[in-house]
Formats: C-alpha cells, sequence, structure tokens
C-alpha cells in the first residue's frame, strides 16, 4: 500500500522501517534526526524518525535478535547485547575493551563537569600532573581540545566528545550523574565521626 | 627506616590529596580540625616512601609536604588579629582542596559504574565498501586539530635537517608563507602537505608553513582533509578564501 503526500516522495509505511535499519547499520556516529533528515533529503517517511525506531525494536525484541537499539549522544545505535560480550571479546587481540584508569577517570570528571577547562584547572583539583591520562583521553578520542583559554598564556581549553557520550551510553552531558555538594560530603562525614 | 604502616601500595593513591583523604579516613580524623602535626609525620614517612620507589609524582607528593609543614608552622605562631579582621584558620585552604577533590573522586566511581555498564555492548563502526570511491583520499572530513598536530610531528620526523656547511640566514615570514599558500591554492584546487614538504629545504620553512596553515585554517581560507591518522594533509579552499 502507498502512501501519498502533498509533496516530495513517498514511501510505503515497511520501506521507511527498512530505511532507517539501514541507515542505523552504516551511520558511523549514532543516527540523529538531523543527520536523518539530511540522509533523507526529499524523501517523506510515513511516521517520524522516533516512531520507526521503536517499530524496530519491537521488531528485534519479539525475534530475539542479539542486538537492540541504544538511544545515546544524542542519537540512536545499534548495540549488541551484554550476553554476547564473552564471544565478541575474542574478536580482539587483547581482553576486550580497555578499562580507563582511576586517574583518566578522575580528569575526565572534572572536564566533563567543568568544561571547558584548563590542565591546570584539572591538576589544581586532582594535585598531581594529569599530563598523561589527558594525553590517553584524547588519544581515545573520549575529549578532544576546543579552543584557548582567553587569560594570560592562552592556555588549551579541553571538553568531552561525543564518542564521550557513547562511551559512557550517555545521551547528553544533562544526563551525568549529580555531583555531590560539598555541605552534604561534609554532613555525611560528621555523621561518620558521631 | 619505615614503618610497617607505611607499606601500603603507594601507588594505589592517585596523589597527595587521595593520600591525605585516605589517612583521615583511616584515622577517623575531622576534616574540619584536622590535627596537622599528626598528619604531616604520617604524610612524610609516605614522601619517603615515594621517593624511594621513585614514583613519578613523588614531586607532587614533596609539594604538599611542604605545604603542610607551612600550615604547621603557621599554626604554631601566635595570631595578631588587626582590628575586626577575622583571622582565617591556616587550614582552610586545605580542607576546601581535599573537599573539592573529593568530590570529583566520588563522581569518578560513578563513571566507572557507568563504564562497567557500557563494556559488555558493542556496536559496529562502519567501512564504506565502494570501490570507485570519487575521492578515496579524503574519507575523514572531520579531522580535528589534535589529528594535525601528531600527523604534523610524524611528518616533520622524516624531515631531517640537511647538513650544510655555509651559514646563510633564511628570512621566512608566516604571512609570507600565508602569501604563498595562497597563490598555490589558487592554481590547483587541491594541495598535498607531503608534496609541499618535499620542496622546502630546512625545517624553519616546513615549521613557518605548518603555521600558516593553522592560521589559515582558523580564518577559514583553508580546509584540511585527512584520510587516516598520520596520513597525509590535504589542503582545499576554505569558505573564506580569498582570490
Amino acid at each position: 500500500m502507498i502512501y501519498f503526500y502533498p509533496e516530495g516522495v513517498n514511501l510505503k509505511i515497511d520501506e521507511s522501517k527498512q530505511i532507517v535499519e539501514a541507515l542505523l547499520i552504516a551511520s558511523p556516529e549514532p543516527l540523529t534526526e538531523a543527520r536523518f533528515k539530511a540522509a533523507m533529503g526529499e524523501v517523506k517517511t510515513k511516521a517520524p524518525l522516533k516512531e520507526i525506531i521503536d517499530e524496530l525494536q519491537t521488531e528485534y525484541e519479539s525475534s530475539n535478535r542479539s542486538f537492540f537499539i541504544k538511544e545515546v549522544a544524542g542519537g540512536f545505535q545499534i548495540v549488541t547485547k551484554a550476553e554476547y560480550e564473552t564471544y565478541i571479546k575474542g574478536l580482539f587481540t587483547k581482553s576486550g575493551k580497555l578499562r580507563l584508569s582511576q586517574a583518566a577517570l578522575e580528569t575526565l570528571a572534572i572536564v566533563s563537569y567543568r568544561q571547558p577547562v584548563t590542565r591546570n584547572d584539572i591538576e589544581a583539583i586532582r594535585g598531581v600532573s594529569s599530563d598523561s591520562s589527558l594525553r590517553t583521553l584524547l588519544d581515545r578520542k573520549l575529549l578532544e581540545i576546543r579552543g584557548r583559554d582567553e587569560g594570560p598564556g592562552r592556555a588549551l581549553l579541553y571538553r568531552t566528545s561525543s564518542e564521550f557520550l557513547q562511551y559512557f551510553g550517555l545521551n547528553s552531558v544533562k544526563d551525568l550523574p549529580k555531583l555531590r555538594e560539598v555541605e552534604d560530603i561534609l554532613s555525611e562525614d560528621q555523621e561518620e565521626l558521631l | 627506616m619505615l614503618s610497617r604502616s607505611h607499606r601500603i601500595d603507594l601507588e594505589m593513591f592517585e596523589g597527595p590529596l587521595d593520600l591525605l583523604l585516605f589517612l583521615i579516613k583511616r584515622d577517623e580524623l575531622n576534616i574540619y580540625d584536622i590535627p596537622i602535626a599528626q598528619i604531616t609525620k604520617d604524610f612524610l614517612g609516605y614522601v619517603e616512601l615515594a621517593k624511594e620507589l621513585k614514583l613519578h609524582s613523588a614531586g607532587d607528593f614533596v609539594l604538599m609536604a611542604a605545604t603542610l609543614m607551612k600550615i604547621k608552622a603557621r599554626m604554631l605562631l601566635p595570631v595578631e588579629a588587626e582590628g575586626d579582621e577575622e583571622v582565617e584558620d591556616p587550614r582552610t585552604e586545605l580542607m576546601n582542596m581535599l573537599l573539592e577533590y573529593k568530590r570529583y573522586k566520588e563522581a569518578s566511581s560513578a563513571f566507572a559504574e557507568m563504564e562497567r555498564h557500557e563494556r559488555p555492548h558493542y556496536y559496529h563502526i562502519p567501512v564504506a565498501f565502494s570501490p570507485q570511491q570519487e575521492d578515496q583520499t579524503a574519507i575523514l572530513e572531520d579531522v580535528k586539530l589534535y589529528d594535525i598536530m601528531l600527523t604534523f610531528q610524524y611528518l616533520l620526523k622524516n624531515f631531517e635537517e640537511p647538513v650544510t656547511h655555509a651559514v646563510a640566514v633564511e628570512e621566512v615570514t608566516l604571512s609570507e608563507q600565508i602569501g604563498f599558500l595562497q597563490g598555490l591554492l589558487q592554481s590547483s584546487p587541491k594541495l598535498s602537505f607531503a608534496n609541499l614538504l618535499e620542496r622546502f629545504e630546512s625545517r624553519l620553512i616546513v615549521v613557518v608553513t605548518f603555521l600558516a596553515i593553522l592560521e589559515m585554517l582558523r580564518n577559514r581560507q583553508v580546509k584540511v582533509k585527512q584520510s587516516k591518522l598520520f596520513d597525509d594533509l590535504l589542503l582545499s579552499r576554505g569558505s573564506k578564501f580569498e582570490n
């Protein structure tokens, strides 16, 4: 059955699903609404992207596929289910993905809550040189350099990337866990003492 | 001599602040009212250990030890209050640093938890399969400044200074090289940075030309593309290219 629309090329509902699926598989980054629109151009789909995604999701669930669609970094992405990790790990030479060190995690936490930040800002909080963790995070593309500080020395400014959101399964930086207030930490410490 | 209590793996601490937080917790100290003399004594023991282990962060531990000793000295001195000004506790700054660090340390464990949660999920990174791709070299459109710097560092390594005997002062300026690149881009829409390098004889010109590219990149006079990291940089006219 063909649905007619006043403008552009029209698609059958079933084909919309196939197109979205193809885009999900071929997209180098999570498929956002904007990228989806750009890819579709003049062509109109029967339903909005989110609805088509939901339909695909239901289909994958009912047919017991090894993957599902995850909403991440403001878009959608096909990821494998956790239960297949054991097998997938075998595809990689090392033992799967490398975990971030405590130093890298602390550095990342400071950048993500206070971005954009300079290396000095990070080191002032951590009290240790953070050069090597910054380099690791840049190499893994979790951080990126965005311009320079206006102050003296014009230090490089760091911020988190969209790969960062992907890596931690976040939709946006707004989804970060709330940073605890100093007062909370203090009152808890006092309770511990009493 | 190191006491037994120091035989904790010092490397498990992320730095002096982390160690101080550990000591405060272990000895159930009040962070509002840190017994500076006691904690300095304990801390110094670890600093010795850090030096002995030649930890790369030993310098940071030494610096903190100096701060602790300074606070300790200030606490021993009689305070002279000037007028109505309230005298600040010499420990306040340290306390604030410890609390601020503690916030992010806590947050980092939330990150570790998110990482653990996401780890088992894998996604596919697609590779375009088309042998007749129009411009095979330009795959990475979104070249980041960091990638460009890495590539430059890599290319410069191959650029050995030739042995010359006559010493001549080379005059090359940033604006000259910008003009030079503009001229080249006017006659050809695409330029290979590696090919460009072959024309130059000294590292100085290479570096100045690279700075010219960065400057033009900033002013949107050029665009830079790269097929993969460390690969050649392909220059083309940017949106603000001046004819």
